[in-house]
């Protein structure tokens, strides 16, 4: 996906740190021995943080294993559980989709990379469709959704980012009725929020250039590819509101055994990661590896 | 009832001061101004009712010789969040009857009641900014707050609500936590204790009703 969803890792404690390390091998793992190893590339940080969100009260065991990118000494991964196979389940869904959208969006030569990826993931993809009907309806549904948006090039930021939070919503779906599952799925709305309009912005810049589709060039004024002094203030104004409903939501979560690392990027790493965005220092390649460590 | 230490967190051991202090972090946490027209504001509030509770009880329970009472503590008071639907007596029935279905999270006939009225006068837009606040869709309602205040300067309701988008309104953030403004931090710190001490009436007006302190 974006990778907008991660922590400050300065402000984990060396154990949060191994402990959100393993959440991560482990979801690579699973994504492995589910669905074969070039699923493993589909790994990324905002399902490592969703597979700890739904971690429920599943004992949490690590295990050493050894892999590609760390051959010779084992990294302690998260065991199998039943919310880390879901984060998998849907990490393919998303991934797969995410794919095949690029294979559509982007030019030749480009597109092509994005076309074979598609179709060596299809059977990975079919298989996690089986096991996650109802999300993958779900992403299929308001994809198509989003895509009509931007072809009528949509002026409304709101309608297009609901579409994309309306998918992350229904990561929630799977949860039993009750308080515990209305509030996930209010706070996975306002994350898929935030994370389209995080990545409107980012790409605000290029989208300007190729003239492709972008809702922040339709509802708001630029100059030179970035927005006015003034509009910049009200949209990270609303970002800001769609924080705090994330947050109240967060407070309201059952006690869950990630909470510090839960906490550090709700609290830090989407505000840092949003004002990384802003500044322009996000993508800029000569600072790339700095500002991404360092976050 | 639940152990009331274990609701605030602590050991029956701590000191009152350490009680005081986990009462008050978390009253912060789920005071109804971070819960403002939230549609999740009834779990805040049962998990209020919760805190205060144990709060009382442990008070009381220690109340031995000093007889001191509490005084204080955060509460949601009753109608407060259905306040917006009463003070306009003199606005068109069929608004009152919108705001009341807003208030009770009834947005799709709310919305539907709005677009069957062809006039749009500023309550119209302040109400369908209302409806898309409820929905999260944050953008559009602030847009529908500013018409609404732009065509009626006079009236405070609009005025604050809009006022309550620009400064991104109020949320809770343990200390040191970064906001998506790029403001300084300080001020929002301040604005959280401000929100933890006095919480009557911070931003005035309707969009963040007075709760009070009980």
């Amino acid at each position: 996906m974006y990778g907008y969803v991660r922590p400050v890792k300065g402000e984990l404690k060396v154990s949060e740190y191994e402990r959100y390390r393993g959440v991560y091998c482990g979801l690579c793992h699973e994504l492995s021995r589910r669905y074969g190893f070039l699923a493993r590339f589909l790994v990324n940080y905002d399902f490592t943080f969703l597979a700890m969100l739904l971690a429920g009260d599943e004992r949490q065991q690590s295990c050493p294993r050894r892999c590609a990118a760390h051959p010779i000494r084992k990294t302690q991964c998260l065991c199998h559980t039943e919310s880390l196979a879901a984060a998998a389940d849907m990490t393919v869904i998303l991934g797969w989709w995410k794919l095949a959208d690029g294979g559509e969006d982007k030019r030749p030569p480009l597109c092509w990379g994005y076309k074979l990826a598609c179709l060596l993931l299809k059977r990975a993809y079919k298989k996690a469709a089986g096991r996650q009907p109802d999300f993958a309806r779900a992403v299929e549904v308001d994809l198509e959704a989003l895509r009509r948006l931007e072809r009528e090039n949509c002026p409304s930021l709101d309608e297009a980012a609901d579409k994309f939070a309306l998918i992350l919503r229904a990561i929630g779906q799977g949860l039993p009725e009750g308080a515990g599952r209305r509030v996930a799925e209010e706070l996975l709305y306002h994350l898929g929020r935030i994370i389209y309009i995080l990545d409107a912005a980012d790409d605000l810049p290029e989208d300007e250039k190729s003239g492709a589709y972008n809702p922040l060039r339709f509802r708001f004024r630029q100059e030179n590819g970035r927005l006015t002094a003034e509009d910049e203030k009200t949209l990270r104004a609303g970002l800001q509101l769609s924080h705090n409903a994330l947050a109240g939501a967060y407070a309201l979560m059952e006690e869950n055994p990630y909470g510090p690392i839960l906490s550090n990027i709700i609290y830090l790493g989407l505000p840092a990661v949003t004002q990384a965005i802003f500044a322009g220092t996000w993508k800029a390649p000569a600072k790339y590896h700095r500002e991404r460590r360092s976050i | 009832m639940n152990d009331p230490y274990s609701v605030l967190g602590v050991s029956p051991q701590a000191s009152d001061e350490e009680v005081k202090k986990a009462y008050r972090d978390l009253a912060r946490k789920y005071h109804p101004d971070n819960y403002h027209d939230n549609p999740l504001a009834d779990l805040a509030s049962e998990k209020m009712k919760e805190i205060n509770e144990a709060y009382d009880t442990i008070t009381k329970s220690r109340e031995q010789g000093g007889g001191s009472s509490s005084g204080y503590s955060y509460g949601y008071g009753g109608s407060a969040y259905q306040s917006a639907g009463q003070r306009q007596g003199a606005g068109r029935a069929q608004y009152v009857q919108i705001r009341n279905l807003i208030n009770a999270n009834n947005l799709a006939q709310a919305e539907s009641m709005l677009n069957a009225i062809s006039e749009h006068d500023a309550e119209w837009y302040y109400l369908m900014g209302s409806v898309y606040w409820r929905k999260g869709w944050m953008d559009q309602a602030g847009q529908y707050f500013r018409t609404a205040a732009t065509m009626e300067p006079g009236n405070v309701e609009y005025r604050n609500a809009v006022q309550y988008m620009n400064q991104g309104g109020q949320a809770y953030r343990p200390a040191g936590g970064g906001d998506m403004m790029g403001g300084d931090m300080a001020c929002n710190m301040c604005q959280n204790l401000i929100c933890a001490d006095c919480c009557c009436e911070m931003m005035g007006g309707n969009l963040i009703p007075c709760i009070g302190c009980r």
